[in-house]
């Protein structure tokens, strides 16, 4: 259990939440490989977001949640953001609303703009910096909430299905766009998605969820027809078998 | 100088009670127009409505307890504005839901014990539509006192309000205590509101907040600017206000002076956003 432990950056215990008396999750067990890419798949209600939410804190729950460090930083990109378009926030502005004390009446510091300049470089959006947040693409409002969660150096990065909102290619590129961040950054990723063939691509561990927990690890051992026709409850299949693209 | 004290003389400020209303506004409307930056953000105008409407609780409160309605109304719509901050924070019934429900209590509470009461019904009509001109000197220092932290309120939590109002899952994770922000900002707001409805009036008090906050997204091009451009509209709509409204040739209802050149300079700032497009 111990080496469990240590190569374990989330560990869910017997995990039950509840909202508004609807059972949501009920008895999860799973854990996040440390510096792996982990996806969680489910059909539409099987409580991935919820899963999520417990743990970033949002809602309560019964059992346990460890992780590794004690006390990770967080970084989290949402699903489905949608921005005020009448705001005139810049994408500069808003990605020094945490870090920055001084209020923005008095501009963007030059510490703050060179650290949030290359959180951008790094996901390729510094060009976007000074146009409004409101009027961003998804894919290009996509970029700039990873160059956020970024910013604070995340041992955990959590993504909630953040290519919801692009095209099939779009959500192709971004995978393979967090791929070499968090190759380089060296952070364990856990998302939420509903492309399983751009999971069998990219990640390294899967958590099969369905309210309960009811297959996790590699993708090859995993995102087999059986497995997911019993999560679906109807035959899935995979354009290319995980054997194949990985 | 010699001009501006003609000016200023023309449209009676050389008398004390005009320079003590001018000191309000002065201390009033930047605290409004700034406030109003982050309820168009939150989308918290009914909320504000709400607050000024609970002058006429507040004051029945005092009434029923035996204390002064300057007292009784700022306390309660405190107690209001933080209620509601709790209850939206718990409840699954949707914000503007949960405002509409406690906005009728309150205002069904404060006509009941009035309609008790027919002295006092006289007072309460004078919260309908305000009277800057009846400021004293005492609510100049408690003002002051207000403002003073206002100003470090604002400073500190600016940035942070925007980033609770653009996403409060996304803040709070990325570590802003968005419970404390938000009832932070609920307090402020329901004693801002509560003051401008003494001066300014229940009807016009949104007014006050929303339009130069409306006025300002129109022509800021960055969040920081739109704090300045919601300063310099409401200041100068209030200022302005004052005197068109003291002129002997105009002589209007101040509040709702300050609110008409409020609302051109928001016609101002349409016609220029249309412009830039």
């Amino acid at each position: 259990m111990n080496n469990f432990t240590e190569t374990s950056a989330v560990i869910f215990k017997n995990l039950s939440v509840t909202l508004g008396g609807v059972p949501i999750l009920a008895n999860v067990s799973a854990h996040v490989p440390l510096h792996g890419s982990t996806a969680i798949v489910g059909p539409n209600g099987a409580g991935k977001t919820t899963l999520l939410m417990a743990l970033l804190g949002q809602v309560p729950f019964d059992g346990t949640i460890d992780y590794n460090p004690k006390d990770p930083r967080v970084g989290y990109v949402p699903q489905r953001v949608a921005p005020d378009r009448g705001l005139p926030l810049t994408v500069l502005e808003f990605m020094v609303l945490g870090p920055q004390l001084t209020p923005l009446w008095f501009g963007v510091g030059n510490r703050h703009r060179d650290q949030a300049m290359e959180c951008l470089q790094d996901v390729k959006a510094e060009t976007l910096a000074k146009r409004r947040v409101g009027t961003l693409s998804g894919g290009e409002l996509q970029r700039v909430l990873l160059a956020l969660a970024l910013q604070r150096s995340p041992d955990l990065l959590v993504l909630d299905e953040p290519a919801a909102s692009v095209d099939f290619q779009g959500e192709l590129l971004f995978c393979e766009l967090l791929e070499r961040v968090r190759s380089k950054k060296k952070f364990t990723q856990l998302m939420v998605s509903h492309d399983l063939e751009s999971v069998a691509q990219h990640a390294t561990h899967v958590i099969c969820l369905n309210r309960r927990v009811t297959a996790e690890g590699p993708p090859r051992e995993v995102l087999t027809p059986d497995i997911l026709t019993t999560l679906y409850g109807m035959h899935m299949g995979l354009l290319r078998s995980p054997a194949t693209v990985s | 100088m010699d001009l501006f004290h003609r000016v200023l003389c023309g449209c009676g400020l050389d008398a004390g009670f005009m320079r003590l209303a001018l000191a309000g506004l002065l201390l009033l409307s930047p605290m409004a127009a700034t406030m109003g930056v982050q309820v168009v953000n939150f989308r918290f105008a009914f909320f504000a409505e709400a607050i000024s409407h609970s002058a006429f609780a507040g004051a029945a409160l005092g009434i029923v307890l035996g204390l002064s309605p300057r007292i009784s109304m700022p306390l309660f719509a405190l107690a209001m504005g933080l209620g509601i901050v709790t209850v939206q924070r718990r409840s699954l019934l949707s914000s503007d839901t949960v405002i509409g429900v406690v906005l009728s209590a309150v205002v069904a509470f404060g006509l009941a014990v009035v309609s008790r009461r027919p002295d006092v019904q006289r007072t309460m009509m004078r919260f309908l539509f305000g009277d800057i001109l009846t400021i004293t000197s005492g609510d100049i220092v408690f003002l002051s006192v207000l403002f003073g932290a206002f100003v470090v309120f604002q400073a500190l939590a600016y940035n942070r309000l925007l980033y609770v109002g653009f996403h409060p899952v996304l803040a709070e994770t990325h570590g802003i205590p968005t419970a404390v922000f938000q009832y932070l900002f609920a307090g402020f707001l329901s004693l801002v509101v509560i003051l401008s409805v003494w001066w300014i009036g229940v009807l016009l008090v949104t007014g006050l907040l929303i339009i130069p906050a409306a006025t300002a997204r129109n022509l800021a091009r960055s969040a920081g600017a739109m704090f300045w451009w919601s300063l310099a509209v409401g200041t100068s709509s209030a200022v302005l206000g004052l005197l068109i409204s003291a002129h002997p040739a105009v002589r209007t209802a101040t509040g709702a002076t300050i609110v008409l050149v409020a609302f051109c300079w928001f016609l101002v700032s349409s016609v220029v956003v249309r412009w830039r497009k």
